[in-house]
């Protein structure tokens, strides 16, 4: 028996349908695995992502915790710090198969790998294709559409909006104030037209601010939204409301450059508890996830995830989604620095989100947002 | 069912993990050592009810033990805890014995209290080993008796009014109320039902079955008087419809749906064929009206491009060759305006392509009495 839990976006309620579409995503693997090794079984459980480690906590000092944990990388990294996953014990020859310097990200400040890298999840332009003829590709195509009626959806969650950062010019400013540094003024300017972006838009008479992205991706299911911004795990879920309907594309660019989706890198995590012959099927598992049949199988059955293995070419060519994804990986290095520091900082997400809040909501202008953005990356109170 | 079997039998897994067979025998071991102390007396005089604790107090120093050794100890702490609450319910019961006679205590403490500590302590413990938040067992249970969302709705409805029922008769034989009157009162109900109630009754039971069939469900799209209608909520008398036409609300009685013939747009799909007519002259040729209808029908914004627009020739009318455009729309509410749209878009397409739209004209004309004298064509009229 394989135990493997799931960290899921905290936005999603985990309910049967969710449960289902991991249960046909982790099938792909699992049938495969199972060729090789008749006797596996595998059970799961799914947790939101900021729930996972108290969890894990608790499990854990029970012995009753998971074999296996697919997370995303700077949780893997929390949980082998708080001692509740082991490292993993990545050979040489696997190295290989990934970059570099990704693998560095995903080591803890003792130089220990938090896991092995397996799909990557991207954020995603969604839009019906019965009312839309293409995508807007650029943040102006994005206002003249939205203006000529078509109801447009953003999720409040600053996780769901950093996109919007990389096209309006505000990530040098953020990236700066992340390492420390007063941002120079130019990119302060950037930072204020993003905020100020996002302060207009909710003017705007067919832009609606949602408090997540489930709302977001049910409004825009009943097909009250011609245009989203959208997780690619969520589309299996999409494509079965609105079928031929549903569109995707890469999120639109600015003046201010190419988006920056937020991306997330899912890695195979070892569980603590694990028995002997359980460790041994955990590793089997996950090392048979990375090879090249298995990833492909994964992205080219799903069409929801990319892979990890960089020598696992995607035929872009074949799907309009996966070439959406692929466009969406390339531009979603550009927060990799970002999203570490977001994330190594739950109080700092949760200072950012307020600072949006209050934008959106305008209580408080661009110039101040800005300043206090710069504050609370710089790591002052 | 084999679902959540597997489910079930997926939890024995555990005891493949050391830990978790080192708490069990601990656990064991304890609770066998306190009831050989108490049935051999091993402390003399010590009382009865004082040879718990001790085996409390061995359970918790273990599981302290555990956990100074950096060893997962939850299960033994959380059976302390359950011993201890069933601890607690002895002492609650020699506690009651002072209010109430000892048959009276017996009969609260074998069908109460305890029963309801053991189903507490069951679900405590099923979280303990699987993630009961994340509704995987409730979903699994969900399946395995092959329960829909509506047929749980309706079962709700019957158990609330079946305990209300219960209720009323519990109070009613409390307060002294004669059984045989109670007897009188329902067959004088059962007569009323038969006469003035009958609809009131027929309409209730009419309700429960739509819902548990759910064929009419909140969100479907029915047809009443030829006007589609929205339902919004099913009640146990009558149906709430919303009727988009004139923004009315309508009540119809549930039988109504029971007992006659209903037309629904939406219970596999939300997809409508609609359809509008119009004639052009004779002298046009067919085939190119043709063509031009089913491309002006593509281009109007909420025409589903699949399945296409199709145009056909009906009829030979009196003045115009009668031409009938169909086309399917997502939202069957949204019938009437898209025909205004299809309609108007026609009449542009024709006037730009030069095709005229005939309609009957009468030349109306003076007759000369005697008729005799009438010359017609003579400009004399």
């Amino acid at each position: 028996m394989l135990y493997l839990a799931i960290a899921t976006n905290p936005d999603q309620t985990i309910d049967g349908e969710v449960l289902e579409a991991y249960r046909e995503r982790l099938g792909l693997l699992e049938s495969d695995f199972k060729a090789l090794h008749p006797n596996t079984r595998f059970q799961f459980a799914l947790y939101p992502w900021n729930r996972i480690e108290a969890a894990m906590q608790h499990r854990t000092g029970a012995g009753l915790g998971p074999d296996l944990l697919l997370v995303n990388g700077m949780t893997a990294i929390r949980l082998l710090e708080a001692g509740l996953s082991d490292p993993y014990p990545m050979t040489p020859e696997q190295a290989m198969d990934f970059e570099p310097a990704e693998l560095d990200r995903l080591r803890d400040r003792h130089g220990r790998l938090a896991g092995l890298p397996v799909l990557l999840n991207t954020q995603l332009a969604c839009f019906n294709s019965t009312r839309l003829q293409q995508a807007p590709r650029t943040m102006g195509e994005l206002l003249t559409i939205s203006a000529k009626g078509h109801p447009i959806g953003l999720s409040l969650n600053v996780y769901e909006l950093i996109w919007s950062a990389g096209s309006l010019g505000a990530l040098p400013a953020l990236n700066q104030a992340a390492t420390g540094q007063m941002p120079s003024k130019e990119s302060l300017n950037g930072l204020e037209r993003w905020l100020a972006w996002l302060q207009n838009a909710n003017t705007y008479q067919r832009i609606t601010f949602y408090p997540d992205q489930e709302t977001t991706d049910r409004e825009f299911q009943a097909g009250r939204l011609d245009w989203i911004p959208c997780q690619s795990t969520a589309l299996n879920r999409l494509r079965s409301k609105l079928g031929s309907a549903l569109a995707v594309a890469p999120l639109p660019s600015g003046e201010g450059g190419e988006a920056s989706p937020l991306n997330q890198l899912r890695l195979f995590a070892l569980g603590k508890n694990s028995s002997g012959a359980g460790r041994a099927q955990a590793l089997a598992f996950a090392n048979f996830s990375i090879t090249p049949l298995s990833q492909r199988n994964l992205s080219l059955g799903s069409q929801t995830v990319l892979p990890a293995n960089r020598f696992v070419g995607i035929p872009t060519n074949s799907s309009k989604t996966l070439a959406a994804m692929a466009v969406a990986a390339k531009q979603g290095q550009q927060v990799n620095t970002l999203t570490k520091q977001l994330h190594n900082n739950l109080d700092r997400v949760e200072r950012t989100q307020s600072v949006i809040n209050a934008l959106v909501f305008s209580t408080q202008s661009p110039v101040a947002g800005g300043q206090e953005l710069v504050r609370i990356f710089r790591g002052q109170r | 069912m084999k679902e959540l079997s597997l489910e079930v039998l997926g939890w024995l897994g555990y005891l493949e993990r050391p830990a978790v067979m080192l708490q069990l025998a601990l656990i064991v071991a304890a609770v066998v050592l306190t009831r050989q102390m108490r049935r051999r007396r091993w402390l003399g005089r010590w009382p009865l009810l004082g040879y718990t604790p001790l085996g409390l107090g061995l359970l918790a120093a273990l599981a302290l033990l555990l956990q100074k050794l950096h060893q997962p100890h939850g299960l033994c702490a959380l059976w302390t805890w359950l011993w201890l609450g069933w601890y607690s319910l002895q002492l609650l019961s020699q506690q009651l014995l002072r209010w109430l006679p000892q048959e009276r205590v017996h009969q609260i403490e074998t069908r109460l209290l305890r029963p309801g500590y053991l189903v507490m302590s069951a679900l405590v413990m099923i979280n303990e080993l699987d993630n009961v938040q994340d509704v995987a067992l409730a979903w699994l249970i969900q399946r395995a008796v092959g329960m829909s969302s509506s047929r749980r709705k309706a079962l709700e409805l019957m158990l609330r009014y079946a305990v209300v029922t219960l209720g009323l008769i519990a109070v009613a034989i409390h307060l002294g109320l004669n059984t045989t009157a109670l007897i009188a009162v329902a067959g004088g109900l059962s007569v009323g039902l038969g006469f003035g109630i009958k609809e009131v009754f027929s309409n209730f039971v009419s309700g429960l079955w739509l819902l548990f069939e759910g064929s009419v469900r909140p969100g479907e799209v029915l047809m009443l008087d030829g006007d589609p209608c929205e339902v919004r909520k099913l009640g146990l008398r009558a149906t709430l419809l919303w009727r988009d036409r004139d923004n009315a609300e309508l009540l119809i009685p549930n039988q109504t749906f029971f007992t006659e013939m209903a037309t629904t747009y939406t219970a596999s799909d939300r997809m409508r064929r609609s359809q509008v007519s119009v004639g052009a002259a004779y002298h046009h040729d067919p085939e190119s009206v043709i063509a031009l209808l089913e491309a002006t029908a593509r281009q109007v914004n909420r025409v589903l491009p699949n399945p296409a627009p199709k145009a056909l020739l009906l009829s030979y009318g009196d003045s115009a060759i009668n031409y009938a455009l169909r086309f399917w729309i997502a939202n069957p509410m949204d019938n009437v305006t898209i025909c205004s749209e299809v309609n108007q878009a026609i009449w542009h397409a024709f006037k730009r392509e030069g095709i005229e739209i005939p309609f009957p004209q009468q030349v109306e004309y003076s007759m000369v009495w005697p008729p005799e004298q009438h010359l017609p064509n003579t400009g004399n009229h």
